[in-house]
Formats: C-alpha cells, sequence, structure tokens
C-alpha cells in the first residue's frame, strides 16, 4: 500500500507528459485518486485517467527494456522476446475460476517467467513484442505480467537465447512449476523403462534421489549414465506435479555432474519437515512429519468396503457397484496440524492396528458389545490431542494434502527439560 | 486449503484489535494478533472452568477456558451440536482441547471481541495440557522474534524474512500487525512466555500419581507431628523436605488434603487431622 502512495505523484507526472497543459495537474491527481478510492489498480487507473480526459488508449510513456533490466515493480514496459515454453493454468481468483497462462520469455541477455492473464494465442517459439506489460515478483526474481491491457504483437527479429543460470534448490524446496532447476542430491533407486512417445519409443530414467532434506521423483529422458548410490547435481532441469506429488523433470538439454562425494543413506531425509512446506510444496514422497491430531475424521473406525471396487460404502449400498455384501476395514483419518500447515493422515488396517494395539476383530467385538461409538471412541482418546510422527507419501490435490501413511509413532518430549531450555535460552537472547 | 491451526496463547490472542481478509466471498477472513499470526482456526489445550447457557432457548453455550497467560471465551450453538452437547455435560475443571475457528465482534472500530467457535472439543490428560504449553511457547517465541527481525528491516519485507525460514503466512502476518499494531511492546510478550514456562515450576512438573503419593506422605507427617497442639505449617514442609518432597509439592498437598476435610488448621499455622 504504502508503494501504491509513492507512485501516485510519479503517474501523475506521467500523465500530465502526454496529455500537456490541457487539463490541470490538479484535476489529473483527483481523478486518479477517485479510481483508486475504488479500489482500481494502479495501472489500469491510469488508463482510465488518460482516456478520460483524452489522451486515447495508446499507451503513453513506455520504457523499452532488455529482459536482464527488467525489476519487479517495472510499468509500461515495452519488451521484445521469444516465448521458450508457456503452459495453461486453472487458477481461482477472488473466487472467481480463470484461464491463465504460464510460461517463460527470453531475449539475448535473460529468461524470464511470465504470466498472461488472458488466452493472446502465444505459443513456443513465437517472437513477439509486449506493449505496456509489467513487472513484479515472484520466487525472488522479476516476473513479466501480460494482462488486458498489453499489447501483443508479432515481431520479425531472430533471438539467441541467453543462458539463463539455474536457481539452486534444496530437494525439499522443489515445488511443481520450477524451471531451470538445479539440485544436489543422491542416486537412491533407478528403474529404466519403455515408453511410447508421439508414436516413438523413448527410454525413460526413473527413481528418487534424496538429499539431507527430502526426497523427490524423478524423470530422466536422456542416458546420463546414472548409477544407482551416486551423487549427482543436475543443472537445467524443471519441476512438475505428478500423481500428487512434485517430480523433477530432465532431459538432453540438461547438465548432469557426477560428483565425488558422498551422501551417507541415514542421512538423507530423517528430519520432519514442516508442514506448511509439504502444503505448499504440492505433497512430496516419502515425508516425515511431526504434529498434533486435532480432528479425526468421519470415516474412521470400523468401515465397510465395496468387495469389486474397494470404496468405502456406507449402509451396503456402493455409489458404483449398488447393493453388495460389505467387506470390514479398519482404518484412521486424523489432521495432524503443527500449527504452521495440516494434512490428513489415512492409517489403514494394519497401521492403525499397530497404533492402536489391538485388532480389527477386537474391535469388531467391541462394536457388536458397546456399539460402533465405543470403536471411535477409544481411537479418539488415543490420539485427540496427542503429537504424533507419521511417514509417508503426501498427495496433493486442490482440496489439500493427504498421507498415505507408511508409518506413525505417538511421540512426547521430557517437557519439563524441554521447557527448561527454552527459558533459558530466553534469558540467553535477552 | 484447509486453514492451520494456530497456537496461540490466550494473552496474545485476547489483545488482537484487528481482523484482515474476508473481503472475497470465498477469502478467508483471519484474526490478527499483535505479534502478526494470522488466526483463522486455532488449536487450544486448556481448563474449562465454567460453563453457561446463555441463550434463553437454551442452545447457545458459552464456555471459559484458560491457559497460564489468560482466557478464551468459546461459544457452542446449535451449529456445533457435539461441542454445545459436551459443554452442557462437561465436569468443571476438566482439561479440554479445542480444535475451532476464531472469531470477531467489533461493535465499533477499533474495539474487537474475539471468541473461540469449536469444531472439535475432547476431554484430555494434563500432560497433553502440558505439552500444548510448550509448543505454544516455541510459535510464541518464533513470532516474537519475527517481529524483533522485521523491525530491523527498513522497510519490513515479507520476502527478507521468508528468505531468513520463517513460514509465509507468519511473514505476511508479521508485516501486517507491524502497521496495525505500531508500538506492540515485546517486553510484554516476553513476560507473557516467561509465566507461561514456569508453569513447569523449576522444571518439575507434578504428576497426578505424585500429588497423591505426596498427600499420603504429608498426611502422615502431619499425624506423627499433631501431638495435642497440632503441628507447625513450617515444620511438615520442613520434614516433608527430608524426605525429597519439594516445598511447592508439600505446600500443594496440605491444600489439597484440607480441602479434602482430612486435615484443618485450629489456629493458622498448625495442622491437625480429623
Amino acid at each position: 500500500m504504502a508503494d501504491e502512495k509513492e507512485d501516485v505523484d510519479s503517474i501523475v507526472d506521467d500523465v500530465m507528459t502526454s496529455l500537456g497543459d490541457e487539463v490541470s495537474r490538479d484535476q489529473v491527481k483527483k481523478k486518479l485518486q477517485t479510481f483508486l478510492d475504488y479500489g482500481v489498480p494502479l495501472d489500469q487507473a491510469r488508463q482510465a485517467v488518460l482516456k478520460k480526459f483524452g489522451a486515447g488508449s495508446a499507451p503513453a510513456g513506455l520504457t523499452t527494456k532488455k529482459l536482464a533490466e527488467v525489476q519487479p515493480g517495472d510499468r509500461r514496459l515495452q519488451v521484445t522476446g521469444k516465448i521458450v515454453a508457456i503452459e495453461k493454468w486453472d487458477v481461482e481468483v477472488r473466487g472467481e475460476q480463470r484461464t491463465i497462462f504460464r510460461g517463460l520469455i527470453g531475449d539475448d541477455t535473460e529468461v524470464l517467467p511470465f504470466t498472461a492473464w488472458k488466452d493472446f494465442g502465444l505459443q513456443s517459439g513465437d517472437v513477439v513484442t509486449l506493449k505496456n506489460a509489467y513487472a513484479n515478483e515472484w520466487s525472488g526474481q522479476a516476473r513479466l505480467n501480460i494482462s488486458e491491457w498489453t499489447e501483443v504483437s508479432p515481431a520479425e527479429v531472430s533471438i539467441q537465447l541467453a543462458e539463463r543460470t539455474p536457481q539452486r534448490f534444496k530437494v525439499i524446496d522443489l515445488r511443481p512449476g520450477l524451471s531451470n532447476v538445479e539440485v544436489k542430491g543422491k542416486v537412491l533407486s533407478l528403474e529404466e523403462r519403455e515408453v511410447t512417445v508421439d508414436g516413438d519409443s523413448k527410454k525413460v530414467y526413473t527413481g528418487l534421489l534424496g538429499d539431507p532434506s527430502g526426497k523427490i521423483q524423478y524423470n530422466a529422458w536422456h542416458d546420463f549414465g546414472l548409477q544407482e548410490n551416486e551423487v549427482i547435481q543436475v543443472s537445467g532441469a524443471y519441476t512438475k506435479s505428478w500423481r500428487g506429488t512434485p517430480q523433477l523433470v530432465f532431459d538432453e538439454r540438461a547438465t548432469v555432474k557426477k560428483l565425488d562425494e558422498k551422501i551417507a543413506t541415514e542421512d538423507i531425509a530423517q528430519r520432519p519437515v514442516s508442514l506448511y512446506k509439504v502444503v505448499e510444496g504440492g505433497g512430496g514422497v516419502d515425508i516425515i512429519m511431526e504434529g498434533s491430531v486435532i480432528e479425526i475424521q468421519s470415516g474412521s473406525g470400523l468401515i465397510e468396503r465395496c468387495p469389486q471396487c474397494n470404496r468405502a460404502i456406507r449402509d451396503g449400498i456402493c455409489v458404483i457397484d449398488g447393493e453388495v455384501t460389505g467387506q470390514p476395514d479398519l482404518r484412521i483419518k486424523a489432521v495432524v496440524d503443527d500449527g504452521t500447515g495440516a494434512v490428513t493422515a489415512i492409517l489403514d488396517r494394519e497401521m492403525t492396528e499397530q497404533m492402536m494395539e489391538k485388532t480389527m476383530e477386537d474391535y469388531r467385538r467391541l462394536a457388536r458389545e458397546q456399539g460402533e461409538e465405543a470403536v471411535d471412541r477409544e481411537i479418539q482418546q488415543r490420539l485427540m490431542a496427542h503429537p504424533i510422527r507419521v511417514t509417508g507419501n503426501a498427495l496433493a490435490d486442490d482440496y489439500g494434502v493427504t498421507v498415505i501413511v507408511r508409518d506413525a509413532t505417538l511421540i512426547m518430549p521430557d517437557i519439563a527439560a524441554e521447557s527448561q531450555r527454552l527459558l533459558e535460552e530466553l534469558e540467553v537472547t535477552e | 486449503m484447509r486453514e492451520p491451526a494456530l497456537r496461540v496463547f490466550a494473552g496474545e490472542y485476547n489483545e488482537a484489535t484487528h481482523q484482515v481478509g474476508g473481503e472475497g466471498e470465498k477469502e478467508p477472513s483471519y484474526i490478527l494478533t499483535p505479534l502478526g499470526a494470522m488466526v483463522n482456526r486455532l488449536f487450544i489445550v486448556g481448563v474449562l472452568t465454567d460453563v453457561e447457557n446463555v441463550s434463553a432457548e437454551g442452545d447457545m453455550w458459552r464456555a471459559h477456558v484458560s491457559d497460564p497467560t489468560g482466557i478464551y471465551a468459546v461459544y457452542a450453538g446449535q451449529y456445533q451440536p457435539e461441542a454445545a452437547a459436551f459443554l452442557a455435560e462437561a465436569d468443571t475443571p476438566s482439561y479440554v482441547a479445542i480444535t475451532g475457528k476464531a472469531r470477531g465482534y467489533e461493535p465499533e472500530p477499533d474495539v474487537l471481541f474475539v471468541s473461540v467457535r469449536p469444531e472439535v472439543i475432547w476431554e484430555v490428560d494434563s500432560q497433553l495440557r502440558d505439552y500444548w504449553i510448550l509448543e505454544t511457547s516455541r510459535h510464541t517465541r518464533q513470532r516474537i522474534e519475527a517481529v524483533e527481525e522485521a523491525r530491523r528491516m527498513n522497510p519490513p519485507s515479507r520476502a527478507r524474512l521468508t528468505e531468513i525460514g520463517y513460514p509465509p503466512a507468519l511473514a505476511t502476518g508479521v508485516v501486517t500487525a507491524l502497521q496495525a499494531y505500531p508500538d506492540v511492546d515485546l517486553e510484554h510478550y516476553r513476560f507473557l512466555l516467561r509465566e507461561a514456562l514456569s508453569h513447569f515450576s523449576a522444571g518439575k512438573i507434578s504428576t497426578s500419581q505424585e500429588i497423591d503419593e505426596a498427600e499420603e506422605a504429608v498426611l502422615a507427617l502431619v499425624r506423627d507431628c499433631e501431638g495435642d497442639d497440632g503441628a507447625l505449617w513450617d515444620e511438615i514442609v520442613e520434614r516433608g523436605e527430608e524426605q525429597k518432597l519439594e516445598r511447592t509439592l508439600v505446600e500443594e498437598a496440605l491444600t489439597s488434603l484440607m480441602d479434602k476435610g482430612l486435615v484443618y488448621e485450629p489456629i493458622l499455622g498448625k495442622l491437625k487431622t480429623t
């Protein structure tokens, strides 16, 4: 907000230059302020004022820049570049579904990410001039925005793309949608598969890559001669979402360096990850998480499954297969929350039996004797408000993150010792 | 996306006078605390101290839940049938865990009454309450530190805060809070934090079993020393210490024994068994 106030004066100056002496500065400023008071974004307000006072819609005062010179906060930019990549995204803006386009645009100085807020029919490989674009900050770098008020026209120039400096990430910080990534890790597993792409048969090398922060699925579309257990540095990879978790993808355009170092298996992804990272990172593979159980969701305890499709059913009716004889099963759906993020942890029958130290048969007996509420009560009594450590694959979708729990333990630190330590640290820092 | 349940002491939560967000239909709203916690949902474990039926129709319950720094106001009505049913039958005092939504009522600008609308409420034991105090202390300390860091920046920057490791939601909250509460007194919150942590006095937590044992031992001591005139309070405490019972524990046991009517004080400072 503070930025906006400073900008008003510079916009007024700018509008005045394109309008000449026909109107007074006060009039312009007042009109602009009115638009802003109505919550119209600065850029649009400026256009509206220009129109109002008759300067027409031609964007005035454009600054022509090379992409390397573009800074977050730049407005009224004119740039020329080549669309390197473009992808359609469905997003929710202020409660409204919108289709936008994200991608990369490059010239001979830099390659920058962009967002196009409507469909300009842009295609990978197009060379275009953008008039009246603006830039904001994304992941610590400038990102171009192509809005409704941007004029997009084809440009008749050839562009030699700049080499982009890859951005370095720890494995846990990799989230879907990144490009030109550099990451170092140990090849934890490796599998060679034959796939068909556009009718051609291709080899793909897949597995898990890990560092002390976490593990990620990778897909290499080129034979880099990868070996299990070696430590590699990949530059120029990108990430996408695959079956609810981030995936690292690299092909012949990327470089893979084999490093002469070792990462011990027991040093890989052994520490719990803050839940906001799991949620914002779009899930992940084999993650350790800690939090408190703050809710046991309905559908926990004794349930019945359809013998044909394995879906959980109610009252003997499967939504797909109709009336069936349900198969008994036991599970827990617990919301685990560490105060920064929340996931739904699913404990299957085996995990539930282990956690509760009772078998499904024990619970079926209990339900017959005292009703199913008695089972739910036992689960709640044991888990509610209790800190827990869960390990498993975290799968993200539009509704949140679900963890398929592979291992779960109730934890309890030495509260007295920990609080004493915290008190002592407080004394020290003051 | 599910909103996380923040850990915020009553002493911080109740100081909030600002709400943010909630403008679009789907945009969540938050109670913004002076330390920059943006609270949409919260998780509390504390002592349920009283429950009162506050509507004529009998379907709105107000409860108070106490933590070492203050008291949360909790309201449950017909749309929280399970929570309301729980409160209607709950014993006080008892330890409860609540996952709930943050609510703010603003009768006039700059006056905000905050409360909690429970989604889930459950009875727990004292260990889980103690764990919650520890965890909430950690979160509070992180917020105090984040506000300190942000104050050193000119201007306070969300991007810079996330760069040095603060969660994005906290970074946003802290930067917003510095504008909303320019005069926040961090010393007040450090004091509050020490208060909360000193709940575990001298690093000792008395479990109920320990207290039961102490009561038995102290009762025996009183019997031993009382004679005809009664036992001196100080003597009991001293003899207790000889038996490796902490002074606080002995005093707690004496108070409890008096409450139970097993020990009485015929004259001030002297104790007799009944």
